[in-house]
């Protein structure tokens, strides 16, 4: 029962990412235009590269969507709203998310066209400069709750939200997760104006609407995810007097997080891989090392 | 729920994503066959035929990073472990890891320091 109740989130989750960045990034806010650009993909021809790698041009997408959902099932929307609480959560998180690395390589490779190509290994140097800092503030946060527990990391945060607890730790994960989702302003890969939608150029018809899925399941996935580490999860306070359910709490969490994961990339200029390496290892990488370290000395002191 | 059951659940979870997705593309087939037209199955490459061969050696231009980037993800295997019984061990397991962390920060000042964080 839970496991379709966060499935059936997740996709209207994803119907309202869509919604979002169509309002966003293009000004127009249609309610329906998702739906009506989901049944024109069942109506659209998929017509496959001449000579493709058969198996990776098939399994990127599929598996695009697949570590989205993955990654998004050790994720609590409540105490007992979650798919399975596993004990290595954070880290099963972890492990989820690498494989859209191996779904967009699978995907560049796949169809033997030039601009896919290029596209698979940009997110791959992508890959090497978000990684560590997907990573390294997880691991404060564990520090915090004692636990990989996803659930024991949100009752960790009662007296006080991560994010008030560690902002250095919160900053670096959300610029990370948004390299991870590849959004604007880190979407050299599949943008429309470059390489003439790179990963996405050879693929069409439900083929291209899976990978679409995929991609607007995972930015979801990476909202939930920024709210259980630091925003408290379902966790939440008096507001004029009412007091809202938890998973309600949780839904506009991750609202708000969608909201400023797409706002920022409105208004930034794309990012080369090789700068968001430079940046991410000379700056990021020092900082999530001296965030471990804060976060150690404040566990000690102020539990 | 055991911990076998929990990775069964997992499981059934990906099947049944994939049987979703299965379904999705046999509704996507009931609609028609792509038509096969001339040209249709080029690639894209600006608007000409794809000559030169894609599968080929690429020169990764991050290499640099790349091998300091396994350096740190084999660490960081090391810390979640770490960073679960912290609060229980107390002072001593901060001053070990930040002996490690040290030691694998002076890691990446000496590699910064021999130009591998740079496009090569």
């Amino acid at each position: 029962m839970n496991t379709l109740v966060i499935l059936f989130f997740l996709l209207l989750g994803a119907y309202f990412v869509a919604v979002l960045e169509n309002w966003i990034s293009k000004g127009r806010f249609q309610l329906s235009a998702p739906l009506y650009a989901a049944v024109a993909f069942l109506g659209r021809e998929s017509f496959i590269p001449r000579k493709p790698d058969q198996i990776f041009y098939e399994v990127g997408p599929v598996l695009l969507l697949l570590s989205a959902v993955l990654a998004a099932a050790v994720i609590p929307l409540t105490p007992d709203l979650i798919i399975t609480d596993l004990a290595t959560g954070a880290l099963f998180i972890n492990a989820a998310l690498v494989y859209v690395l191996v779904a967009l390589l699978m995907a560049g490779w796949g169809p033997d066209g030039a601009y896919a190509m290029i596209g698979g290994w940009r997110f791959l140097g992508q890959l090497i400069a978000y990684a560590m800092l997907i990573v390294m503030p997880i691991t404060a946060v564990a520090m915090r709750a004692e636990s990989l527990l996803t659930t024991q990391i949100v009752t960790s945060q009662l007296s006080l939200w991560n994010i008030a607890y560690q902002p250095l730790g919160f900053a670096l994960f959300f610029v990370a997760s948004m390299a991870l989702a590849f959004l604007p302003p880190f979407n050299m890969m599949i943008a429309k104006g470059e390489l003439a939608g790179g990963v996405e150029a050879e693929y069409s018809g439900m083929r291209l609407g899976i990978f679409r899925l995929g991609r607007l399941v995972l930015i979801v996935t990476l909202a939930a995810a920024t709210v259980i580490f630091y925003l408290g999860g379902w966790q939440g306070f008096y507001l004029f007097g009412f007091e809202l359910p938890p998973w309600a709490w949780s839904t506009v969490k991750i609202l708000i997080v969608t909201m400023a994961m797409l706002l920022i990339g409105r208004y930034m200029p794309r990012i080369r891989e090789t700068h968001l390496l430079s940046w991410c290892w000379m700056i990021g990488i020092p900082l999530a090392l001296l965030n471990i370290f804060v976060v150690g000395v404040l566990v000690l002191e102020f539990p | 729920m055991s911990s076998l059951q929990q990775y069964g659940l997992l499981l059934a979870l990906v099947v049944g994503t994939v049987g979703f997705i299965l379904l999705i593309y046999a509704i996507s087939r009931f609609f028609g066959k792509a038509r096969q037209e001339p040209g249709k199955d080029v690639p894209a490459t600006a608007g000409q035929l794809s000559r030169d061969p894609v599968w080929v050696r690429y020169h990764a231009r991050y290499y640099g990073y790349a091998l300091l980037f396994l350096a740190f993800d084999m660490e960081m295997a090391y810390m979640y472990p770490w960073a679960v019984v912290y609060k229980q061990v107390g002072i001593v397991a901060l001053l070990d890891m930040g002996v490690f962390l040290a030691i694998l920060f002076l890691g990446l000042l000496y590699g910064w320091s021999q130009g591998a964080l740079r496009r090569q």
